[in-house]
């Protein structure tokens, strides 16, 4: 069934079809359409769930928490301030080892305030303990939304799936829904490796000694780490059902290319776009979409970026006092290539704040990242105007 | 140099679980220990039972409709009203007035479920009549509500009783003084027949001290006496003797309700701004005439029931506020019409209300061809011996009715101001409660004092239910003898929810008729006016303390209440504070 649709209706299909038993979630600024259309299910009874309105992020997701540690499925989403509000229960949730899934739409970091996208808000979130995957079209966030539950509930960990604001969120485009019962045979209802028991109440969240705690932590890792094979196999099962399957890393366009663009979120389709008309004309361009963020694949990217000639990282973010967070990981990453085959890897800052990263903007990226011998510097700021 | 890899997991069996926890229950913990106060179920009294005079659980059979129990709430309204029909349509509802929704949105129609009610209760078959189980005999005087109420509740306590009633038919104001349109004769007549088939004797047409001597009662082991207040209290108007175009508006009524279609000219003057009043004026409108009501102070400081007044107004009444008659206006000897007297609103009186004082030099006339005095009415206590007492026209009495003749007990017109329907049918049961303690003490009875604290809503009522130690349907859990106000009670719980109006005929067609002028509310709205019910201060089984107990203490009973456990208590106060009626107590009593 295809329907033309919002990324974060997109999100409110998915987790509707995912039987979602629990959703909690502060229905006020920054908050989305997502829970708008999700309370709207629950109430005329199409969703059978219960729908926590909370007076906080924080509090939010701590009713998730609990609704996970019950057994549930539970989904909740936010954006920006409100992603930030949730930072010491994300902490809980993916150190409880609770499969809950959020969406997060990107929007950029207040002061100053902002409602359009970039990725500050959830990359600082990055050592959380939660998997991050990004996405780029309203069909990719649907099918994404429903993938989280099973990796989520397969390993035991938190999922956020990620969503640019106004060019997903608000935006519409067709999407195809899988039937109900393609979903039910993908992800069967939750069955809770541990659980709370009201019969044999135990202490979640207890205190830990020294002598177990990096043990705790060390499983956390492990899973963390297995969740790179477990989401291969759940785009395996998802692909066999609808066809469609995304990546945790996408290539497009990389054969033979000297020169790789890597991007994640929207500006992927831009990029898209700019790829074709240079090879079109001739040019050796190529690019590489990152979608899982954490756990980071590394692996993949040794593999795809080793050798190439140059690359550019399109980062719509900025940790201040380094880099681009991508074109950081991503250096880091590369650091145990063997030093012939390093690529010259220039980092762009561009887009902040949702500032429109146009098809002129990528091209002014390739041009300067052929033209320039090395980067001057780690942080190369596009379009800086003052 | 060590030979192992330390980067590598040893395994040595430790079995660290994936999270943290607890290996052992945590009902080894004990956190009830923690407390220093501690939550109590304590059911209070909703402000619509504190404010009823005739001490109806009102709260209580909102619970039973909301709980789809209706005929379990029909009963338990009769166990304390014997005419909910009447009162449904002409009480004035201090319960609403008291109702603590008017804080969230409006308040309860408490008066249009009650009727609902009643007339449910009249369609049905009567129950049967209570057995007699006591020996001792009751003359009431007096067949309207106080001695109705009396005679129900004495009947209802094992009683032989006998009403005594100076007119042709029983009913007192309810039949003599409330015009048709408000009460139905067909309606107080099946009330009255229902109250009779309790097993009390009506004997009509005998008037006490003059169809039947005082001594004669002699015979009944106590009396009740509610005479009313049927005397129509003199103008002030000066010329007025011997004007027959004035008169008594009292005298009017009783001709009108009657059946009688007096002449009273084209044009009618009403003075007074009570109840009677807005009677008088409403059935001159409907014998035709062009009514005004002349009132001396403002409409803020008129006793008549508002909706009267609103109703009188819908209908045509004109009013004339802040006026006063002072003398007849004569023309070549006839009467022509009556001379007022402007006044204004000075420093208030006793009442609280502002008096009114007269604007020197400001006067005006009206012309009229009747005038309707309806400023008050005296009791007629002739009849009485002179050893119960009165005061200022009122009989005195004690808080059961008890006068200082021993065993005349009174209540009513004739004892309480302000009058109304509501207060007399509380008078007859406070008596009815008074003069069973009464008889069995005489009988040797050991009764010590009647535990009037334990038998009330609120201060001025008493329950006959609780009297009569029968069993509430309602459990109710400790129950304390005080008010819950709202600001004891946590809103955050409640929908706000429109009241539903009584339906009215349509104004204009009403000058013809005396029929029925309110049709309240169909079974579907009365049921979803009761489920407005808060239940104020009592545990209606909401869960809101079960789900929010981070403890998990709480737990149900097999009785659909709640239990706390309070070795787990940590005395946090959620339960209280999330209570949406106030039902739950933190003390520190029993730590």
């Amino acid at each position: 069934m295809k329907k033309v649709m919002i990324g974060n209706h997109a999100v409110s299909w998915g987790a509707l079809r995912s039987r979602v038993e629990v959703i909690s979630a502060y229905p006020i600024t920054p908050q989305t359409q997502i829970v708008e259309a999700l309370s709207d299910m629950v109430a005329d009874g199409s969703l059978p769930a219960q729908y926590i309105k909370v007076e906080s992020e924080h509090s939010a997701m701590a009713a998730c928490i609990g609704g996970s540690i019950a057994g549930t499925r539970t989904f909740t989403a936010t954006s920006a301030q409100g992603l930030a509000l949730m930072h010491e229960m994300l902490h809980w949730a993916a150190g409880g080892r609770l499969p809950v899934v959020m969406a997060n739409v990107n929007r950029a970091m207040a002061p100053g305030w902002t409602i359009w996208t970039d990725q500050n808000d959830s990359l600082s979130q990055r050592d959380t303990g939660w998997i991050q995957l990004y996405c780029e079209t309203n069909q990719e966030v649907f099918d994404t939304t429903i993938q989280s539950f099973k990796l989520a509930e397969t390993v035991n960990l938190p999922v956020m799936l990620v969503l640019d604001a106004f060019y997903l969120s608000h935006t519409s485009e067709p999407v195809d829904v899988t039937e109900q019962e393609d979903v039910d045979r993908f992800l069967p209802k939750r069955e809770a490796a541990f659980k709370m028991d009201t019969s044999d109440p135990r202490a979640f969240g207890a205190l830990v000694r020294p002598d177990a705690y990096t043990e705790m932590r060390w499983q956390q890792q492990e899973a963390m780490l297995e969740a790179r094979d477990v989401f291969r196999r759940v785009e395996d099962d998802w692909e066999a059902i609808t066809g469609r399957r995304y990546g945790a890393v996408e290539t497009y366009r990389t054969e033979d290319a000297d020169l790789l663009l890597v991007t994640s979120g929207t500006i992927t389709s831009t990029a898209r776009h700019v790829v074709d008309e240079r090879r079109a004309a001739g040019e050796k361009v190529g690019l590489i979409k990152v979608k899982m963020f954490r756990p980071f694949p590394t692996d993949e990217l040794r593999e795809l970026l080793g050798g190439v000639d140059r690359v550019a990282v399109l980062d719509r973010n900025i940790s201040p006092g380094h880099g681009g967070i991508f074109a950081e990981e991503i250096r880091a990453a590369l650091y145990d290539v063997p030093p012939e085959d390093r690529p010259n890897l220039f980092g762009y800052i561009l887009g902040l704040g949702g500032r429109d990263v146009t098809p002129a903007v990528i091209d002014d990226i390739i041009d300067n990242t052929r033209s320039t011998a090395r980067p001057e510097r780690e942080d190369l700021w596009v379009g800086v105007e003052l | 140099m060590s030979e192992r890899d330390i980067t590598q997991p040893r395994d040595k069996g430790r079995n660290i679980p994936p999270v943290a926890i607890s290996e052992t229950s945590t009902l080894v913990n004990p956190t009830g220990s923690w407390k220093y106060i501690m939550p109590r179920y304590e059911d209070r009294v909703a402000p619509c039972n504190a404010g009823c005079p005739v001490g109806i659980d009102i709260e209580g059979y909102m619970y039973l409709i909301g709980q789809g129990r209706l005929e379990e709430a029909a009963d338990l309204l009769v166990r304390e009203n014997p005419m909910p029909a009447v009162t449904g349509r002409v009480c004035h509802h201090p319960c609403e007035h008291s109702c603590n929704r008017a804080s969230l949105d409006e308040p309860v129609a408490i008066h249009s479920v009650e009727r609902r009610l009643g007339d449910m209760i009249l369609a049905a078959p009567p129950p049967p009549a209570p057995e007699r189980t006591r020996t001792e005999t009751v003359a009431v005087i007096g067949s309207g509500p106080a001695g109705l109420s009396c005679a129900y509740f004495l009947a209802r306590l094992g009683f032989c009783v006998t009403v005594f009633e100076a007119a042709s038919e029983a009913g007192g104001m309810l039949r003599l003084g409330i015009p048709e349109y408000r009460l139905p004769r067909a309606i107080l007549d099946r009330q009255i027949e229902r109250i009779a088939g309790t097993g009390i004797e009506i004997r009509t047409s005998v008037r006490i001290g003059t169809d039947v001597p005082w001594t004669d009662l002699d015979e009944f082991d106590a009396v009740f006496a509610a005479p009313g207040a049927h005397t129509g209290k003199d103008s002030t108007i000066e010329g007025a003797e011997g004007v027959s175009a004035i008169r008594p508006g009292l005298e009017f009524l009783k001709e009108v309700n009657a059946g009688a279609r007096p002449d009273l000219g084209d044009r009618v003057i009403v003075v007074g701004g009570g109840n009677t009043a807005m009677d008088c004026a409403r059935s001159a409108l409907r014998l035709g005439a062009d009514v005004t009501v002349l009132y001396r102070r403002t409409p803020r400081e008129m006793p008549a029931i508002p909706l009267e007044v609103r109703e009188a107004k819908d209908e045509g009444v004109g009013f004339e506020f802040l006026a006063a008659p002072t003398a007849v206006e004569l023309e070549d000897g006839e009467f022509r019409g009556i001379t007022c007297q402007r006044m204004e609103l000075g420093p208030p009186d006793d009442s609280g209300r502002r008096r009114p004082v007269p604007i020197e030099g400001d006067v005006f006339s009206m012309t009229a061809d009747t005038v309707l005095t309806a400023i008050g009415e005296d009791c007629d206590l002739s009849f009485l011996p002179d050893d119960v007492r009165t005061n200022w026209g009122l009989i005195e009495v004690d808080t059961l009715g008890e006068s200082t003749s021993t065993p005349v007990f009174a209540g009513g017109d004739a004892v309480d101001m302000p009058r109304s329907v509501a207060d007399a049918l509380g008078a007859g049961k406070r008596a009815a409660i008074g003069i069973d303690h009464f008889l069995r003490e005489k009988a040797g009875e050991d009764v010590g004092e009647v535990p009037l604290g334990a038998l009330r809503f609120g201060e001025g009522n008493v329950s006959a239910l609780r009297y009569a130690e029968d069993e509430d349907p309602i459990p109710r859990e400790a129950p304390v003898n005080e008010t819950v106000t709202w600001d004891q009670m946590n809103p955050h719980h409640f929908r706000t929810a429109p009241r539903h109006e009584d339906h009215f005929h349509n104004a204009i067609d009403l000058r013809s008729a005396f029929g029925e002028t309110n049709f309240g509310l169909n079974e579907r709205e009365a049921i979803e006016e009761a489920e407005r019910c808060l239940n104020c201060g009592v545990c209606n089984r909401c869960e809101l303390c079960l789900i929010f107990c981070p403890d998990m203490a709480i737990s149900r009973r097999d009785d659909g209440g709640f239990e706390i456990d309070m070795r787990y208590c940590k005395g946090c106060g959620l339960c209280a504070a999330e209570c949406p009626r106030g039902a739950v107590t933190m003390t520190r009593e029993g730590i």
